[in-house]
């Protein structure tokens, strides 16, 4: 009884957020001074294109009509709610019209995902590692010189990271593109090759500034508990500090690794706009900061709202599967 | 213990694939051979793939064509969403400057900047009137063009562009298009009649380019006939321009452009000649710092709007890199937009023309030039932008009026001293190679502005109610004057430098003024809905002699209020006089003496009523690399102006040689 009392809260906890998430998507693009038609009109003539007082009402007049931003903002409002809950349709991106917005989440998601994915993954993986050997075997020297390293590289912001390691391997020692060019389509060897040849950068650079995090605070976590009674105790007991660090420190300490984890992972969904920017690499990232620029209201809607799902949806399963790796922990 | 070997090997079997996909260092697929030995003398080494088996080898582009036949463009506006939709009259297509009208689209009419005329393209003469009511049209269309996929070109694809326009009310162009041309019909296969809604008397400069393109781009009639104008995406693109599509990113980062095999019956083939690139790549290289790094590295030919920063890094780190003039001010600055501040003159205290005048004269240009573009700038006093054509045709011949005119109370705020005194300034500061000739001077730095005399400015203040409290002004209303300058943020560079640097100089005037950086959507939507007090602005172009149409926005009839979106006239500025002269200029053809009367006379009223405060031409450094390419326009060979992202590129391509690098 306990356990569906704790799925049924979790999920309208879960509900309630993305409710919530999504109304205040709605609204807030809403309320900024701008207008995805006037963004447009004005991007044509910022082009330099001559454009008369005539031709700019009638074409202010058609898109507003094709974006769909007649009537009043509830009717447009609940059109978006009805529209998202049942058909999961975000209408057609106002920036690229009439482009849809599923289909450009579709085309940049798989980019973002498998970037970050694996970048997100490699740090965790190393940084706790590493974090566990500064932690607990805090005086010996290779933990001194990687923890060193990794404080070194953590507070060195990304962007002037990444403009290092573009001088480093993609100018002064040309082994990496300078920005990103895929060759070839589909599930051929020739396109893999070029997606991997071409992520490694912003993929390194992403595992560099990703893994300082992990391996401050898993030294902050494995150093703690190095010191708590029942270690000392399994230490009197006369086992080995492998023992004590992979089968006593580590599961204690790893918990709230795992549910950093899932919350980044859920968070990959928000894309990283710096890194599709600088290694121009195509995502969700460079989608969102689009829709911001343009004030295209559906791109950013479409962008945002999956992204609270999947925050919320991690947190939801984070919650959920506590227990499993936690035996202290209830479904209550 | 297993569990660890088991992570290192898969670990290390990761770098090996790591380092397999990077082939060993080389970068990009193998070479298949091509022109150039190879090696540069001097300068920087590309970096890339070099072609095995000495000297026969030649560099090939990260999309597999040899470089030495390869001319690389910088995408200036960015990635393309969707790289399939080549539909020119819907908002999602693939943006035009991704080398799509530069090369592939061609219009009826084109323009040569350096005369200042516009010269037929796809048209072969320009429309001649019927009758008297100015309603009919003939032209010709070129004979002996073609598609590129080989099917004739004639004047029934005009036909039906036309009526296609017409009929699709979904395409955004259709409400004025149909406000403009009742009728297109084709005569024969070379002959074009309209019918125009209204007595027109510039149909070239509405059908044609007049800056940077036309909307008004001929689809092919064969292709086009089956398909639905407002949702066809138009996948495989053709046009009557000198290339054709060869190779597209999927993600849109870049267009791979190949020269047509029967280029003799595209546009260009016809009027110029055989283009010089067999592949024009536009690409999209990212921010700034990267674009700078690619031709530093020679894997950039041609370089959109960047910084004079970065041209100092740049022409340090290239030797072949070349920006418009070979000395300084390296920047060409024929571009027809003009910068400066513009005033929302709805709004308090800027509907007064004193308090306009007093900003004017509390502007010290000389040092806002060089807080801009280092001085690298062409001062304009009056309403259309100081490139050499208007130069010649207004700002010149009205110098003796400027040089006399006078503010109420008889002073004459025009100072025609600027370019020497820029020039003076420049060299304290150690720059070399400055024209020394006071008519280069001149032609360079421009005829003059206004005087920077706070005092002056002080005094048209008081006039008006404004007191000083220490080093403050205050209001009439006794409160302190305060306004906020609506700048770009981060893109339209001059324009955001332009906005700092005005406020500096009206700082140390007594105001407290606050610059608001505004992305795109909020920037224009302040313009154009009034919600804005000053604004760095651009709302003065030109480029023919008749400016008419730059100007028509300006009729007080586009006048809206505050809050509702403006057609024109977002400065919301009302002249009977100059509405007066927009409405007869409507009438005449733009080669009627009247033409140049009525706009110089235009220009008056705004020198007098000044709702936008012109300070500077737009210097634009577009640099060139010569390292694999050379013949590229420059102000000793401007057989054209460095207009890389106009449809007139095309004209360009015959020019462009391969060095044999």
């Amino acid at each position: 009884m306990g356990f569906y009392k704790f799925l049924l809260t979790r999920l309208l906890t879960f509900i309630l957020v993305v409710f919530i998430g999504i109304t205040t998507v709605f609204f807030v693009p809403r309320f900024m001074p701008s207008d995805p038609v006037e963004a447009m009109i004005g991007k044509m003539t910022a082009n330099q294109a001559f454009m008369e007082p005539e031709a700019i009402v009638t074409l202010r007049e058609t898109l507003n009509e094709s974006f769909g931003l007649e009537g009043s903002v509830l009717q447009q409002y609940f059109g978006f709610v009805k529209r998202v809950i049942l058909t999961q349709d975000f209408g057609p991106s106002l920036a690229s019209y009439p482009i849809p917005v599923n289909e450009l989440i579709a085309r940049a998601l798989p980019w973002t995902m498998g970037l970050l994915l694996i970048s997100t993954l490699i740090a965790w993986l190393i940084g706790n590692v590493v974090g566990l050997l500064a932690g607990f075997r805090k005086d010996k020297a290779y933990s001194k010189a990687l923890e060193g390293v990794s404080i070194v590289i953590y507070p060195i912001p990304y962007y002037i990271l990444s403009l290092i390691l573009i001088m480093l391997l993609s100018y002064i020692f040309p082994i990496f593109p300078l920005t990103a060019t895929f060759q070839g389509e589909g599930f051929t060897w020739e396109h893999i090759r070029s997606i991997v040849y071409n992520s490694i950068l912003p993929a390194l650079s992403m595992i560099l500034v990703g893994t300082g995090w992990w391996v401050i605070s898993m030294k902050t976590l494995s150093s703690g508990i190095a010191e708590e009674d029942y270690v000392q105790f399994a230490r009197l007991k006369g086992l080995s500090e492998r023992k004590i660090m992979t089968k006593y420190v580590l599961p204690n300490a790893a918990l709230p690794q795992v549910t950093m984890l899932a919350l980044q992972v859920g968070s990959i969904f928000n894309g990283a706009l710096i890194t599709e920017i600088l290694f121009g690499y195509p995502g969700i990232g460079t989608l969102i900061y689009q829709g911001i620029l343009q004030a295209d209201y559906n791109l950013i809607m479409g962008t945002i709202t999956i992204s609270i799902v999947a925050v919320a949806g991690a947190t939801f399963i984070v919650d959920f599967l506590y227990p499993f790796f936690d035996p202290r922990v209830r479904y209550k | 213990m297993s569990k660890m070997k088991r992570l290192t090997t898969g670990l290390l079997l990761m770098a090996v694939l790591l380092s397999a996909c990077t082939g060993g260092g080389n970068n990009g697929p193998e070479p298949t051979g091509g022109a150039g030995g190879g090696g540069a003398d001097g300068g920087n080494e590309p970096a890339g793939t070099e072609a095995a088996g000495g000297g026969g080898g030649g560099k090939m582009t990260d999309v597999g064509t040899p470089r030495s036949e390869t001319l690389i463009v910088d995408i200036l506006g960015g990635r393309s969403p969707d790289p399939e939709r080549f539909n020119p009259y819907v908002p999602g297509a693939v943006a035009m400057d991704a080398g799509v009208h530069q090369l592939m689209f061609s219009n009826l009419w084109e323009i040569d900047t350096q005369k200042g005329t516009q010269i037929p393209d796809l048209a072969a003469t320009f429309p001649e009137p019927l009758d008297d009511t100015n309603t009919k049209f003939r032209f010709k269309v070129q004979e002996g063009l073609a598609w590129s996929d080989g099917t004739p070109f004639t004047a029934h694809d005009v036909e039906f562009t036309s009526k296609m326009i017409s009929e699709t009310k979904e395409l955004g162009w259709n409400g004025y298009y149909t406000s403009l041309v009742k009728s297109m019909k084709a005569i024969d296969d070379y002959t074009i009649e309209v019918e125009t809604v209204n007595p027109e008397t510039r149909l070239s400069q509405k059908l044609g380019v007049v800056i940077w393109g036309n909307n008004f781009r001929v689809m092919p009639k064969h292709i086009w006939e089956n398909e639905d104008p407002a949702t066809f995406k138009f996948p495989d693109p053709i046009g009557v321009g000198p290339y054709k599509l060869s190779k597209r990113d999927p993600q849109g980062n870049w267009f791979l452009w190949e020269k047509r095999e029967d280029w003799q019956k595209s546009d260009i083939g016809k009027l110029v000649g055989e283009p010089g690139p067999k592949y024009i790549l536009f690409k999209y290289f990212g921010p700034e710092e990267k674009r700078i790094i690619g031709m530093i590295q020679h894997d950039m030919d041609i370089l959109q709007d960047i910084t004079p920063e970065s041209w100092d890094v740049l022409k340090q780190k290239n030797e072949y890199a070349r920006a418009w003039y070979q000395e300084f001010p390296y920047a060409t600055m024929d571009d027809p937009c003009e910068r400066g501040m513009s005033f929302n003159t709805a709004k308090e205290p800027y509907d007064n023309p004193d308090v306009r005048w007093a900003l004017a004269l509390m502007t010290d240009i000389k040092n806002v030039s060089m807080a801009t573009f280092g001085g690298m700038l062409r001062v304009s006093p009056i309403q259309l932008p100081p490139i050499q054509v208007l130069q010649e045709t207004y700002h010149k011949p009205m110098l003796d009026w400027l040089k006399d005119f006078q503010l109420e109370d008889g002073y004459k705020p025009f100072d025609e001293t600027y370019a020497e005194g820029i020039v003076d300034m420049l060299k304290q500061q150690g720059i070399e190679g400055l024209p020394t000739d006071p008519q280069a001077i001149a032609d360079t730095f421009g005829v003059g502005w206004w005087k920077y005399d706070p005092d002056k400015a002080a005094q048209l203040l008081e006039k008006n109610g404004f007191k000083k409290d220490g080093d403050k002004w205050l209001l009439p209303s006794g409160e302190p004057w305060t306004m906020t300058i609506n700048a770009p943020a981060n893109f339209e560079v001059q324009s955001m430098r332009l906005a700092f640097a005005v406020a500096d100089s009206w700082r140390k005037g007594g105001i407290d003024v606050n610059v608001q950086q505004m992305e795109g959507a909020s920037f224009w939507d302040s313009e154009s809905t009034g919600a804005f007090e000053i604004g760095s602005y651009w709302p003065a172009c030109g480029l023919l002699p008749d400016t008419t149409a730059n100007m028509t926005g300006w009729h007080k009839q586009y006048i809206v209020p505050i809050g509702e979106q403006a057609p024109g006239n977002r400065n919301r500025w009302a002249n009977d006089r100059v509405s007066e002269l927009l409405d007869e200029l409507d009438g005449l053809k733009p080669d009627d003496p009247k033409v140049v009367r009525n706009i110089t006379e235009i220009n008056q009223e705004f020198v007098k009523g000044i709702p936008f405060l012109p300070m500077f031409g737009t210097s634009k450094f577009v640099p060139v690399d010569t390292y694999y390419w050379e013949g590229y326009q420059t102000s000793e060979d401007a057989f054209e102006g460095p207009w890389w992202w106009w449809s007139q590129f095309k004209f360009y391509t015959p020019h462009l040689k391969p060095t044999g690098r």
